[in-house]
C-alpha cells in the first residue's frame, strides 16, 4: 500500500486523467461496494436515492439523468436466480447488458413504485441499450 | 502512471476518525482512481481534491446506511463523510463555485475503503448536511 500526501494524490490524480472529449460510456463492478456505478456522459452530476436498489445519477449541467448505482449488487444477483430464473438467459459470453438489470430491478419490486421512479428506471434502461453497456456477470456474481 | 491501472492496490489518505475525531488513514483503489481520472479533467479533480477534503474536513460523518438492500452495511463500520467544499469542477476541469443547496458525500466501507462519492442535495434545514439524512442514516458519528 502506498501512503500519499493529498499534494502527491492530486497530483496522481491529474496524470491519470483524460479529457472529457474521450470519454466512453461504462459500467463496472465494484467489490468494495458491491455496487455497479454506470455514467453515460462526462458531465459532473449529483446523485438521488430512488429506492433501496438504485441511486440515479443526474447532470449538474442539465439535469438530465446520465448514470446510475446500483448498490447490493451480490445480493441482488442471489435474488435474480431465486425468483426470477429466466433472467441467467439474458448472460451472453458471461456478460449482462446493463438494461436488463434495471428491468429486473423494477420486476423486483415487492410494492408498487412512485411513477417518477418508473421514468427513472425506463430512462436508464433506454440509455443502456443505446450506448450497449454490459458488465461482467461474473465479477458480480450473476454467473 | 498508467502502468499500475491493472494494480490490484491501493493508496492510503488521511481522514478523520469517526470514532475519536483523531487522525486515520482511509484507502482508495488504484482500479477505481483509473476508473474515475479517464472520465474527464472533472472527475479526476473531484477525486484528487474534494476526496480528501472531505475525508479531512467533513460536516458531519454518518455511519450504517439504513435504506441499503446490503444489510451488512448496516452495521457498524459503514460510514458516509459529508463536506462542504468550496469549489467544483467542470468536465474540463475548470474551478467552479460550489453547487448551491449540495454537500458532498464520500462513502467508506468497514475494510476503510472510500468506494463512492458523488454531489447530493443538501439538508433544508442546514445546508451543511444531506437531505433525508435522518432516514438515511443509522446514526451520525460525529
Amino acid at each position: 500500500m502506498t501512503v500519499m500526501s493529498n499534494e502527491e494524490f492530486a497530483k496522481r490524480m491529474m496524470l491519470l486523467a483524460k479529457p472529457a472529449s474521450e470519454f466512453k460510456p461504462t459500467a463496472y463492478y465494484d467489490s468494495d461496494g458491491d455496487c455497479i456505478e454506470f455514467l453515460a456522459k462526462p458531465d459532473p452530476f449529483y446523485e438521488e436515492r430512488i429506492d433501496d436498489l438504485v441511486t440515479v445519477y443526474y447532470s449538474q449541467k442539465t439535469g438530465e439523468v446520465i448514470g446510475s448505482l446500483i448498490k447490493g449488487v451480490s445480493k441482488l444477483a442471489k435474488r435474480l436466480a431465486e425468483r426470477l430464473p429466466g433472467f441467467m438467459i439474458t448472460i451472453e459470453d458471461r456478460r449482462i447488458r446493463l438494461e436488463h438489470l434495471f428491468l429486473a430491478g423494477m420486476w423486483l419490486q415487492t410494492s408498487e413504485p412512485q411513477a417518477i421512479h418508473v421514468l427513472a428506471y425506463k430512462k436508464l434502461a433506454e440509455i443502456a441499450e443505446r450506448t450497449s453497456v454490459e458488465v461482467s456477470a461474473e465479477l458480480c456474481g450473476a454467473a | 502512471m498508467a502502468s499500475d491501472s491493472e494494480t490490484p492496490g491501493r493508496v492510503s489518505l488521511s481522514a478523520i476518525d469517526p470514532q475519536t475525531g483523531k487522525d486515520t488513514e482511509v484507502l482508495i483503489s488504484h482500479r477505481r482512481m483509473h476508473t474515475v481520472a479517464r472520465r474527464s479533467l472533472g472527475h479526476a479533480k473531484e477525486c484528487g481534491l474534494l476526496v480528501p477534503y472531505t475525508l479531512q474536513q467533513p460536516t458531519a460523518i454518518f455511519e450504517g446506511l439504513r435504506k441499503d438492500e446490503d444489510e451488512d452495511r448496516r452495521i457498524p463500520g459503514w460510514y458516509c463523510y459529508c463536506a462542504k467544499p468550496a469549489c467544483s469542477f467542470d468536465e474540463n476541469g475548470e474551478e467552479q463555485p460550489p453547487y448551491p443547496n449540495e454537500v458532498f458525500l464520500v462513502f467508506v466501507n468497514r475494510d476503510k475503503v472510500a468506494y463512492n462519492w458523488r454531489w447530493a442535495r443538501a439538508d433544508k434545514n442546514d445546508d451543511r448536511l444531506p437531505e433525508n439524512y435522518e432516514e438515511r442514516f443509522e446514526r451520525r458519528a460525529l
